[in-house]
């Protein structure tokens, strides 16, 4: 078990270029904290690792307390572990000052965006069938009501956008109704930013309740058409399994 | 065995280590969602008075405005999908009694029924931004909306709980004035930070509070009111806070957290040179 700790920075190291670089080329970008925990968490792994395979822990701890009481040392290692003493208090006091220091910046709001619909619309589907002229009336639903915010390029980026935040969704983008059941959509147009439950702000939200101005069926069939003028396609029941 | 007991402050140690490094190395996260624009309104801390009913004080010119881009209000109905105000300037002040905010915007022409208006949550509940709107899963709050009106050549103290509920208070205490010049309103209103008015929004200085904008273009286009009612420019719910007066206990707080670094470190070298003895 020689070396035990060097292979340990070079799990942590590896570990945290694979979670910020690597994994966001297949998903969303980890928030800085989740990554923190990970590799907290692989760290405590490591250290109980080599405790439990017995004796080694003073082999994983060796270098560190060799490092910190100067044991031996000469040259750069000693001018390191002076700078490490004298960085640490600092550090700490650094980090005091920007938690306690009056910011300008608003408290970070956490808010989420697809949160679970209520139980009555889970599950359902669209009762009009997929043909051309339902995509065309959807289209032109769409075009009338929802292009001023989602944009006539589906791509969110309408006249009214720019006046909301959250801003208007980007449908064009794989993150936002790709993501969906068109069940889920159908409450999310109904319902509007209203309709949505306090985790997810609804305060904030512009997108109107459409029920009180739509049919049902217009509902629907804005909904084949917004999926095919968008480029992507439903999330359907058996993927969800 | 000193390891087997340094084993859990070794660990302490690196967590705060890592702990209090790990906002430098990974402040990369994604930004906020602000569309480019400014996300908060600061009101400045002043000693003096404040600029209340003078659009055109010199001591506003020392302020950076924030900026935030308006939209048509396609909202609800009736809607509208063009309007003159396609972004504002404001800047803000308070002397711990007053405050006052100034409205800066371009409009090409000066009407009797040009109007600006800004609107707050009032109290702990949070209320949606298109007048605190019924929100059906989350109990919502009222608004409280201060509106100019050229034509009034004052403030109004106004509050709404949902679509067509808007009305003027009978307690007053928005003052506001207008100045239209070359193309642009400077529109400044002011009020006391707090009123005891329950309907009205209590302003405390270091709260964060959430503010939204309209505004309506009064032109007359084919003999009528180009913007009026719900067909305005709109924003959506930002932030605004009252600057709070400086607080020198944090460099105690910044002393003592260096202190304790420093006597941890101390302990732990003591912990380890004994564990080798
Ligand atoms: C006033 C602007 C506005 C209009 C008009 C509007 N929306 Fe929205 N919409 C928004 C905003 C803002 C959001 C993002 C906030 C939210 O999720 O509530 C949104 C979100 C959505 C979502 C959720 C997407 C997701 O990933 O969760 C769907 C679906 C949607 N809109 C469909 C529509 C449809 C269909 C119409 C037309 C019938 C429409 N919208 C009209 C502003 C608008």
């Amino acid at each position: 078990m020689k070396g035990s700790l060097t292979k340990t920075v070079i799990l942590l190291v590896g570990m945290y270029v694979f979670l910020k670089f690597i994994l966001p080329l297949f998903t969303a970008p980890l928030p800085a904290s989740l990554i923190f925990l990970y590799l907290a968490l692989t760290l405590a792994s490591a250290m109980i690792f080599y405790t439990m395979s017995g004796g080694s822990l003073d082999e994983f701890m060796g270098p560190i307390g060799r490092f910190l009481t100067g044991t031996g040392q000469t040259g750069i290692a000693g001018t390191a572990r002076i700078l490490v003493f004298v960085l640490f208090p600092l550090l700490v006091g650094w980090q005091t000052y920007t938690r306690l220091a009056p910011s300008d910046v608003p408290p970070a709001e956490n808010r989420t965006i697809h949160p679970a619909p209520p139980g009555e619309f889970v599950g359902l589907s669209n009762p009009y069938e997929r043909t051309q002229n339902n995509v065309m009336m959807g289209k032109g639903l769409y075009a009338a009501f929802c292009s001023p915010c989602h944009g006539a390029n589906f791509d969110g980026k309408g006249p009214a956008a720019v006046g909301f935040n959250p801003p208007p969704a980007n449908f064009s983008d794989p993150g936002t109704i790709a993501q969906l059941q068109e069940s889920y959509l159908f409450w999310r147009i109904k319902k509007g930013g209203v309709g949505l439950p306090v985790e997810a702000m609804p305060w904030k939200s512009a997108m109107p309740r459409w029920e009180v101005e739509l049919p049902d069926e217009w509902i629907w069939k804005i909904i084949m058409g917004e999926y095919d003028g968008a480029g992507q396609s439903p999330r359907t029941w058996e993927e969800e399994e | 065995m000193g390891y087997q007991k340094i084993f859990s402050v070794a660990l302490g140690l690196i967590f705060t280590v890592t702990g209090a490094g790990a906002p430098c190395v990974f402040a990369s996260d994604p930004p906020p969602e602000d569309g480019g624009g400014s996300v908060a309104v600061r009101l400045h801390l002043t000693d003096g008075p404040v600029p209340s009913g003078d659009p055109n004080a010199a001591v506003w010119d020392t302020i950076q405005p924030a900026e935030f881009k308006l939209a048509p209000q396609v909202h609800w109905p009736d809607r509208i999908q063009e309007v003159t105000v396609k972004s504002v300037k404001v800047r803000g002040m308070h002397n711990g009694q007053d405050l006052a905010m100034l409205l800066e915007y371009a409009d090409p022409s000066e009407d009797a029924a040009d109007a600006a208006a800004i609107e707050f949550m009032v109290g702990d509940k949070m209320a949606h931004f298109a007048h605190g709107q019924e929100m059906l899963q989350v109990e919502g709050g009222p608004v409280n909306i201060w509106y100019w009106k050229k034509e009034d050549g004052k403030g109004t103290d106004m509050s709404a709980k949902g679509f067509k509920t808007i009305r003027a208070q009978d307690n007053q205490n928005v003052s506001a004035t207008g100045a239209w010049q070359e193309g642009t309103w400077r529109v400044v209103f002011s009020r006391p930070l707090q009123t005891g008015d329950d309907h009205d929004v209590q302003v405390t200085p270091g709260e964060w509070r959430n503010v939204a904008f309209a505004f309506w273009d009064g032109e007359i286009v084919d003999g009528a009111v180009k913007e009026q009612g719900s067909q305005k420019a709109v924003s959506s719910w930002w932030y605004f806070r009252a600057e709070p007066p400086p607080d020198n206990s944090i460099y105690g707080y910044v002393v003592l957290g260096i202190a304790l670094a420093a006597g941890f470190e101390f302990f732990l070298l003591r912990r380890i040179r004994r564990g080798n003895e």
